[in-house]
């Protein structure tokens, strides 16, 4: 018998562990604020404190307790000590980066974006640059979608980096995310064929809408009403026909929920064929632009107490080609690449935890 | 049923833990106020180091509005997704019939004089060793 200290077991293999994964939602963190603040020119370098969400923050804790770094840290700050829990343990051979920078709930837009470029050029330098000898992390440019002008400065500034596989910004917005007014961005996207992922955290904070009739009150209320931005957000891209636009274009849905895509889809195909003509550029079934433009990330999966209910699900859902795995490490709902789903068929497995995520975003 | 010690009682003291490998198992034995309770160190849910999260109580059950702060102490929440277990019981507090962890018998052995098996710091001879029993 031996005793071990209350620390993480980081680095024992899992069972079941099989390699070669794509983790499309891992979050890396600064060391300190004053990793970001470097990069802030003034007078944002004095203003800037690591502004978040002033509430809603998870009552219980918002990342696993055994992240915490051997050499201590913030949770997810520690690039060894990720390869140790992701990559070692659960056989993840690229972990998709994805900065959590709240740079979109600022007023000042100013303020906001330059709160993304900090955290770019952080990512560039540390993670995907001093951390990344086996090129093993790939990683997203944050934009402040409230300013699509210096977002498509910063898209232009970082899109030829050899580990940037995409371009990232939050669910929270002040409008459907399928307005022109966001087009710059999808255009540079498109030119760049950098995928766009969206992902939750600062919804109904500062500038931003929130995607439910007003305010709920609880944590959990918040948390789980996420996906209404989603499925709000994903309507709008279809029905603006920003993928007739923009055919190139193609957008990673991170974090949003994934059982609600199969009835959203039903009832959209079945209203388009009454009301196509207000949006006739929408020229085929809505769903059908999903395989070619969309892909969900998988992480918070839905788990109904029969697992038939959701492997139905992911059959509907075309999950064969629009799931990609994702498990949110470091924070509290992370999903296990051996334990979020219930048994796959192999084929199956490859694609969602392999294939899908090696093709859209070029790691194949 | 096999019994391994764990250490000695000043060494886990009220609101600690100490976790141990036996047999390739990994269990938490818990202090709590007292008394000795063991627990897989696996949460059931998806496989988190159970053990490894915070002790504390919970608001039980009450009437809409009401909150009732309760069980302090006795409560492990799970460092991943948060699901609480009774500490005393191994049953986890949403649905204590169907999501439980496994639980162990611990008991004290007052006064040994025989060593536990890692040793640490001189202790009296009226310092008990806490065994787990499997």
């Amino acid at each position: 018998m031996t005793t071990t200290e209350a620390r993480p077991a980081g680095g024992v293999r899992a069972r079941g562990v099989r390699r070669g994964i794509i983790d499309t939602d891992v979050h890396p963190v600064p060391r300190s604020v004053d990793e970001i603040r470097a990069y802030l020119a003034m007078p944002w370098r004095d203003m800037y404190s690591g502004e978040r969400r002033a509430f809603f923050n998870n009552p219980v804790h918002g990342s696993r307790l055994d992240a915490v770094p051997p050499d201590g840290g913030p949770k997810g700050s520690d690039p060894e000590f990720l390869r140790r829990q992701l990559m070692q343990e659960y056989g993840v051979s690229h972990p998709i980066l994805v900065p959590r920078t709240f740079c979109n709930i600022q007023p000042d837009v100013d303020y906001g974006s330059a709160i993304a470029a900090a955290f770019n050029q952080w990512l560039v330098e540390t993670w995907l640059g001093e951390y990344n000898h086996d090129g093993a992390f790939k990683g997203s440019i944050t934009i402040n979608h409230h300013d699509p002008q210096r977002a498509v400065e910063e898209i232009e500034r970082w899109a030829g980096h050899p580990h940037i596989v995409q371009v990232v910004t939050d669910s929270g917005a002040r409008a459907p995310l399928g307005q022109r007014q966001y087009y710059p961005i999808y255009e540079a996207c498109q030119r760049h064929d950098l995928p766009l992922a969206v992902h939750p955290g600062t919804d109904g904070m500062g500038m931003n809408v929130q995607p439910s009739p007003g305010m709920p009150a609880h944590y959990i209320e918040w948390h789980c009403s996420m996906s209404l931005a989603f499925q709000s957000h994903l309507v709008s891209l279809l029905t603006e026909g920003v993928f007739e636009r923009f055919p190139r274009f193609r957008i990673a849905l991170l974090e949003g929920g994934v059982a609600w895509l199969p009835p959203l889809m039903w009832r959209l195909d079945a209203y388009w064929k009454a009301l196509r003509k207000e949006v006739p550029w929408v020229r085929r079934p809505p769903s059908e632009y999903l395989r070619d433009h969309v892909r969900l990330a998988s992480q918070p999966l839905e788990r109904p107490d029969d697992d038939r209910h959701l492997l139905s699900i992911l059959e509907a859902m075309d999950a064969e080609h629009v799931l990609m795995f994702s498990s949110d490490y470091p924070h509290w709902d992370f999903d296990s690449p051996t334990r979020a789903f219930p048994k796959l068929p192999d084929h199956l497995w490859q694609r969602i935890f392999v294939d899908n995520a090696g093709e859209f975003y070029g790691l194949t | 049923m096999r019994t391994h010690p764990v250490g000695r009682v000043s060494e886990i003291p009220p609101g600690s833990r100490r976790i141990v490998e036996v047999d390739g198992r990994s269990i938490g034995v818990f202090n709590v106020g007292g008394r000795f309770y063991a627990l897989r160190n696996i949460c059931p849910h998806q496989g988190a180091p159970l053990c490894l999260g915070s002790v504390g109580g919970t608001a039980v059950p009450s009437r809409p509005g009401e909150y009732v702060w309760a069980r302090e102490g006795e409560i492990l929440t799970c460092p991943w997704h948060g699901w609480e277990f009774d500490l005393t019981t191994g049953r986890s507090v949403f649905n204590p019939h169907r999501t439980r962890v496994r639980s162990y018998d611990v008991s004290v052995r007052s006064g040994s004089d025989e060593d536990p098996a890692v040793p640490t710091f001189p202790v009296s001879v009226d310092d008990g060793v806490v065994l787990l029993h499997l």
